[in-house]
C-alpha cells in the first residue's frame, strides 16, 4: 500500500518505492529482529513472539487512533483519557449491570464515540487549535471518569472476554493482532476508496480549498475527532480483554501515557503532521517496530530505564529523516 | 482608567482570587492562619515558576510540552550532584540550573533550524530528558539533602512568607519588566502576535525562539529544584503532572495560544486560584478527583473569553476574524 | 535439632545443582509493582539468598513506574531473559492475575509477595504481611494511648494497591471497637508530591480538630512525621509504618509514638528460597495450615511489630528474629519434598 497520493498518477519508480515509508520500516522491523535474535535466540520463541504481537497490538490502535485526527491538520490529546473512559465502561457494564460482553464493548465503543464527538463539536464551534481544546477535555474525561469510578478498578470482567485476550492461535498469534489487522484493513478502505475519506484527506490538505469546492470542513472535523475516539475506545477496551479487569491508572495520569506511542507510529509512517497525507500501513509497521524496539531493549537488559530515552531519540530522528526525505524527493521531483 | 483595568488581563483573576479567599474564610477561619499561607505560598511559589516557565513559550506562540521533563532533569540533577558528588549545594543549584538553560536551548535550536512544530520536538524531548532522568536515577530519590536547603524550602523568612516566594518575585518582576521595557521582551510579543511582519521588521525569529525556550528551561530547572527543596528529596517524578497546570494558569490569566498576549500578573493570579481550589478540596474534604475535572473546564472557560475578546477586538478594530 | 535441619537442608540444596543439569539453576526475580522504597530491601534479601542457597540468580527487577501495563511487559521479557521463578507484587490483584497465569503456564513457580492476588490464580501462595491487621493493631495502639472519643485521621497509600482497602476496613474497624471516630481518610498519596500537598492542607486547617494520626503507607508516614516535627506538635498522636530513618528518628524525639513494622527482607529472603525449593521438586502441601485474607485462602504472614520508643534502636533486630522463626519452620509446615 503505497502512500494516498491524491490520484495524481505518479510514476511507481523503483527509488520511489525503495525510498518509501513502509518499505524503509520493514527493513528495519527484519533489522532489529536479526539484532535482538542474535543477542538473545529467545527473542523468537514463541512466548515472545505471542506477547510482541499483543503488546503491539494495542500500539497500533492508539496509532490509528491519533493517526485519523493528525490527517485532517490536528491534535487529539485526549486519546489515552477517551481510551480509559471507554474502558471503564466497559468494566462496568459488564461487572456492574451484568451485561453479556458484546453489548458492554458496543456500550464502550458508543462512549468513545460520544467523547470524540465533544472533543470535535467543541473545536468547531469555537474555532480554537484541537491542541488546547483536547488538552482541556483529556482533563476533564479523565477526571470524570476518577470520580465516578472512585478510583476503583472493575474486576468482575466476563471470562469469555478475558479468555479472548489470552488465548493464542497456533501458539504465536494474538487474537488481538487480527483485530487490528482488520481495523487497518478497513481504514486503509475508507481513505483509498470512499468519498468521505478523500474528504477528510482534502480537508488536512487544505481546508480553504476544502470548503471551496463543497466539503464541508467541519462536518469533516467532527466526524475524525469521532473516529478517533472509537478507535481508542477499541485500544482501551484490548487491554481490558488482556489484563482482565479495567483499571482507572491504565494510560497513566489524563492518559498520557499513550501521548508517545500515539505519535511515533503515525510519525514514522509516514503521516504528515500538517495534515493531507496519511499512511495506514505506515502506521502499522510504525508502531509494530516501535513495540519490537522496546521489547528488544528491555531483554538485552539495557535497563528499563533508559527505554524511553531511546524513544524520544527514535522520534526525533524519524521527524528530521522525514523532512530530509521529503525535501530530497521534492528537490529531484519525484514527490 | 475603569474600563483600562477592566481590560487588562490581571483584573479579572485578581479579582475571583480576592472573592476566593474571602468566602474560603468566611466559611474557615483557619484558612488564613500563619501556618496555612505559608502552605499556600509554597505552592504558590514552584507552581508560579512552572507557569512562567510555558507563558514565555506562549508568548512565542509555540508549546513546551517537556517543562516537566526539564524540571525533573534538573531536580535529579541537582539532589544527584548533592549526594554522589558532594557538591555545596550554592554549586549544585547553579549546574541544575544551567542544565535547564541548555535542555531548553537545545528545545529551540531544533525548532528554529528545522522548522518542525515546537509540539513534536518538545514531545521527543520530553521523552529524552525524562528517559535520561530514569535511567540516571532507576526511579529511586537522592534522599541526602543539605539542612540548608531543606530550611530554604520549608522555613519562613518574615512571618508567614516562606523564603521561596523570593525567587517567585524576583522572576515575576524581571519577567514584567523584560517584556514591558527590554527591547528583547518585544521581540518576544511581536514575534508571538505575527511572526511574518516581525522577521520582515528586522527581528530574527530564530534567535528569539531559541532564547525564549532557553528561558523557558531555566524557570522549569528553577522550580524542579525549588520543588526539591520543598519536598526535601531529589524525587524522579517531580514535573509529571506539570503539563496542565503550566497551561492552565497563564491561559486564565489572559494568554491567547497564538501568541503576542500574555499577563505575568495575571498568570500569578491564575497559579493562586488553581492553588487555593487544591486546598478548598482537602479542607472541606470535597472529593479531590474533582480537581482534573475543575482544572480542564477551566482551561476551556479561559481560552473560551480570551477568544471571545480577541474576536470582539478584531472586529471593533474591523479586522474579520481569522 | 532446627539447626541440624537448617544444616541439612543446606547440603541437600549444595548438592542439587550437582544433580540437575547445568542451566536447570533457579533464576528468581523478584518484581515490584513499581519504584518504592519499600521494595529495597528485597534487593538484598534476593541477593543473601542466592548467595546461601547457590541459586543461579536473584535479581530485583523494578519496572520504571506504577504501571500495570509496564509490569506485564517486564515480567514478558524476563521470561524470554531466563528467568525460571517469580515473587510478584501485583499492581493489581486482578489485573496480574492474567499474566501470573501466563508465567505459571510455562512451569515457573508464582509467588504473590507482600500483596496478594484475587483467587483463583496461578501463584502457589501469597506471603506478606497481614495487613488489615498489622493496620489494626497499629490503630489498637495509637487508641491505647488516646482518650474515649478520639478524632483521628487515616493517610493510605495507592487505591490500586491490594492493601490499601484492607487497611481502611481495619482501621475503621479499630476505631469502631475503640470508641473512637475517623474523621477524614486520605487515600492516594503513597508519593511524595501528592503527600506533602495534602497531608500539610490538612493539618494546617484541621490540626487543633483531631487527637490521632494512623498512617499505613509509607510515603505519608514520613511525610506526616516531618510535618509534625515542622509544627513542634507532641499533643497528635501518631503510628507510622515501616522504618524509614525519617519515621524512627521520630519516634526517637517523641513526635511519634510509633510505628508498624513490615518484613520486607524477611519475604524477598525466604520467597527467594521457597522458589527455588519449589523447582527442585518439592510442591504445596494440600492441607497446609495457610491463613486467609479478603483476598486469597492460601496466605502467609511474614510478620509485623510495633515498635515503640523502646524498640526504634533495635528493630532489625525485631526483624531477623521474625525471619528466622517462619524461614526455620516453612519448609516442614508448607512444603511437602518428596526428595
Amino acid at each position: 500500500m503505497a502512500k494516498n497520493d491524491g490520484g495524481r498518477g505518479a510514476r511507481i519508480s523503483p527509488v520511489r518505492v525503495l525510498l518509501s515509508n513502509e518499505f524503509g520500516l520493514i527493513v528495519l522491523i527484519i533489522l532489529f529482529a536479526v539484532i535482538f535474535a542474535s543477542v538473545s535466540p529467545a527473542f523468537l520463541s514463541k512466548f515472545s513472539l505471542y506477547a510482541l504481537g499483543r503488546t503491539a497490538a494495542v500500539n497500533i490502535m492508539i496509532g490509528f487512533s491519533m493517526m485519523v485526527v493528525i490527517v485532517t491538520g490536528g491534535l487529539n490529546l485526549a486519546v489515552g483519557a477517551i481510551g480509559v473512559g471507554a474502558a471503564m465502561t466497559g468494566g462496568l457494564l459488564m461487572e456492574a449491570f451484568g451485561w453479556p460482553w458484546p453489548l458492554a464493548i458496543a456500550g464502550g465503543l458508543a462512549v468513545g464515540a460520544a467523547l470524540g464527538a465533544i472533543n470535535g463539536v467543541l473545536i468547531v464551534r469555537s474555532g480554537l487549535h484541537s491542541f488546547i481544546i483536547t488538552l482541556a477535555t483529556m482533563s476533564i474525561f479523565f477526571g470524570v471518569m476518577i470520580f465516578l469510578t472512585q478510583a476503583q478498578s472493575f474486576r468482575g470482567i466476563s471470562p469469555a472476554f478475558t479468555g479472548f485476550g489470552r488465548s493464542k492461535l497456533f501458539d504465536v498469534l494474538s487474537p488481538l493482532l487480527l483485530v487490528s489487522v482488520a481495523v487497518g484493513l478497513l481504514l486503509s478502505v475508507l481513505f483509498r476508496l470512499t468519498a468521505l475519506g478523500r474528504e477528510l484527506l482534502a480537508t488536512g490538505a487544505n481546508e480553504r480549498a476544502a470548503e471551496l469546492s463543497g466539503i464541508r470542513a467541519h462536518r469533516m472535523i467532527t466526524v475524525c475527532h469521532v473516529l478517533s475516539g472509537v478507535l481508542a475506545a477499541v485500544a482501551g477496551l484490548m487491554l481490558v480483554a488482556r489484563t482482565g479487569a479495567a483499571i482507572p491508572s491504565m494510560a497513566g495520569q489524563l492518559g498520557q501515557d499513550w501521548l508517545l506511542p500515539a505519535f511515533l507510529g503515525p510519525v514514522l509512517g509516514g503521516t504528515l503532521l500538517t495534515g493531507g497525507r496519511l499512511s495506514v500501513l505506515g502506521t502499522f509497521l510504525g508502531s509494530f517496530l516501535v513495540t519490537m524496539l522496546t521489547t528488544g531493549l528491555l531483554l538485552m537488559q539495557v535497563g528499563a530505564f533508559w527505554v524511553q530515552t531511546w524513544l524520544g531519540l527514535l522520534l526525533l530522528f524519524a521527524v528530521l529523516v522525514d523532512m530530509a526525505r521529503r525535501s530530497f524527493l521534492s528537490r529531484r521531483k519525484l514527490a | 482608567m475603569s474600563g483600562r483595568l477592566r481590560d487588562s488581563d490581571w483584573f479579572g483573576p485578581f479579582l475571583v482570587t480576592v472573592l476566593a479567599v474571602v468566602t474560603v474564610t468566611a466559611f474557615s477561619p483557619s484558612f488564613l492562619s500563619p501556618f496555612n499561607v505559608q502552605i499556600l505560598l509554597l505552592a504558590i511559589s514552584v507552581n508560579a515558576m512552572v507557569a512562567f516557565s510555558q507563558m514565555i513559550i506562549i508568548a512565542i506562540g509555540q508549546m513546551n510540552l517537556s517543562v516537566g521533563a526539564i524540571g525533573g532533569l534538573a531536580a535529579i540533577a541537582f539532589g544527584g550532584m548533592m549526594e554522589v558528588w558532594g557538591l555545596p549545594w550554592p554549586l549544585a543549584a547553579i549546574v541544575a540550573l544551567c542544565i535547564g538553560l541548555l535542555a531548553g536551548l537545545a528545545n529551540g535550536v531544533l525548532v528554529a533550524m528545522t522548522g518542525i512544530s515546537a509540539f513534536i520536538i518538545t514531545l521527543a524531548s520530553l521523552s529524552i530528558y525524562k528517559g535520561i532522568n530514569l535511567g540516571i536515577t532507576e526511579a529511586q530519590p537522592f534522599y541526602a539533602i543539605p539542612q540548608a536547603v531543606k530550611s530554604i524550602g520549608n522555613d519562613t523568612m518574615l512571618g508567614p512568607l516562606p523564603w521561596l516566594v523570593l525567587p517567585c518575585i524576583l522572576v515575576a518582576v524581571g519577567l514584567w519588566y523584560a517584556l514591558e521595557r527590554l527591547s528583547i521582551g518585544r521581540a518576544v510579543l511581536a514575534v508571538g502576535g505575527n511572526a511574518h511582519a516581525a522577521e520582515l521588521s528586522g527581528i530574527s525569529v530564530r534567535r528569539v525562539t531559541m532564547i525564549a525556550h532557553a528561558v523557558s528551561g531555566f524557570l522549569a530547572a528553577l522550580a524542579g529544584i525549588m520543588l526539591v527543596a520543598r519536598l526535601q528529596i531529589g524525587q524522579p517524578t517531580i514535573g509529571d503532572d506539570w503539563l496542565i497546570l503550566s497551561f492552565a494558569a497563564p491561559v486564565i490569566g489572559g494568554a491567547v495560544l497564538s501568541g503576542g498576549r500574555i499577563s505575568v500578573a495575571g498568570t500569578f493570579f491564575g497559579v493562586a486560584l488553581v492553588a487555593i481550589f487544591t486546598q478548598v478540596l482537602v479542607l472541606f474534604d470535597i472529593d479531590p478527583f474533582l480537581v482534573q475535572i475543575v482544572l480542564g473546564a477551566l482551561i476551556l472557560w479561559a481560552v473560551g473569553i480570551n477568544r471571545y475578546r480577541e474576536v470582539r477586538a478584531r472586529r471593533q478594530l474591523g479586522v474579520a476574524a481569522p | 535439632m532446627k539447626a541440624r535441619h537448617l544444616i541439612l537442608s543446606t547440603l541437600v540444596l549444595a548438592c542439587m545443582p550437582a544433580l540437575a543439569p547445568a542451566d536447570e539453576s533457579s533464576r528468581v526475580a523478584l518484581v515490584p509493582g513499581g519504584p518504592h522504597p519499600y521494595f529495597a530491601a528485597w534487593e538484598q534479601a534476593g541477593a543473601d539468598a542466592a548467595k546461601d542457597f547457590g541459586l543461579g540468580a536473584a535479581d530485583y527487577k523494578v519496572p520504571s513506574k506504577w504501571e500495570l501495563g509496564m509490569q506485564n511487559q517486564m515480567l514478558e521479557s524476563l521470561v524470554t531473559q531466563g528467568y525460571n521463578a517469580f515473587l510478584i507484587f501485583p499492581g493489581d490483584p486482578v489485573g496480574t492475575v492474567a499474566i501470573a497465569d501466563e508465567l505459571a503456564g510455562t512451569g515457573a513457580p508464582v509467588m504473590a509477595l507482600a500483596g496478594c492476588l484475587k483467587d483463583p490464580s496461578g501463584a502457589k501462595f501469597c506471603m506478606g504481611t497481614d495487613t488489615g491487621n498489622s493496620a489494626y493493631l497499629g490503630t489498637q495502639e495509637l487508641l491505647a494511648n488516646l482518650d474515649e472519643g478520639a478524632k483521628i485521621v487515616h493517610f493510605t497509600g495507592f487505591l490500586v494497591d491490594p492493601n490499601t482497602q484492607l487497611r481502611i476496613d481495619a482501621v475503621e474497624k479499630a476505631a469502631n471497637e475503640g470508641g473512637a471516630e475517623v474523621v477524614q481518610v486520605i487515600a492516594d498519596i503513597d508519593a511524595p508530591e501528592p503527600a506533602e500537598e495534602k497531608i500539610n492542607a490538612y493539618l494546617a486547617a484541621h490540626a487543633d480538630d483531631i487527637d490521632g494520626i494512623v498512617t499505613t503507607a509509607w510515603v505519608p508516614a514520613v511525610v506526616a512525621a516531618s510535618a509534625l516535627r515542622k509544627i513542634g506538635d507532641k499533643r497528635i498522636k501518631m503510628v507510622g509504618i515501616d522504618h524509614d530513618e525519617v519515621v524512627l528518628e521520630a519516634i526517637a524525639d517523641g513526635y511519634v509514638h510509633g510505628t508498624m513494622l513490615q518484613n520486607p527482607y524477611g519475604q524477598g529472603y525466604i520467597g527467594s528460597y521457597v522458589a527455588d525449593r519449589l523447582r527442585s521438586g518439592c510442591e504445596v502441601k494440600a492441607d497446609a495450615p495457610f491463613a486467609s485474607n479478603a483476598l486469597t485462602d492460601k496466605f502467609v504472614d511474614s510478620g509485623t511489630v510495633f515498635a515503640g520508643v523502646d524498640d526504634v534502636g533495635d528493630y532489625v533486630a525485631s526483624m531477623q528474629a521474625i525471619t528466622k522463626d517462619l524461614f526455620e519452620g516453612f519448609e516442614s509446615t508448607y512444603l511437602d519434598c518428596a526428595s
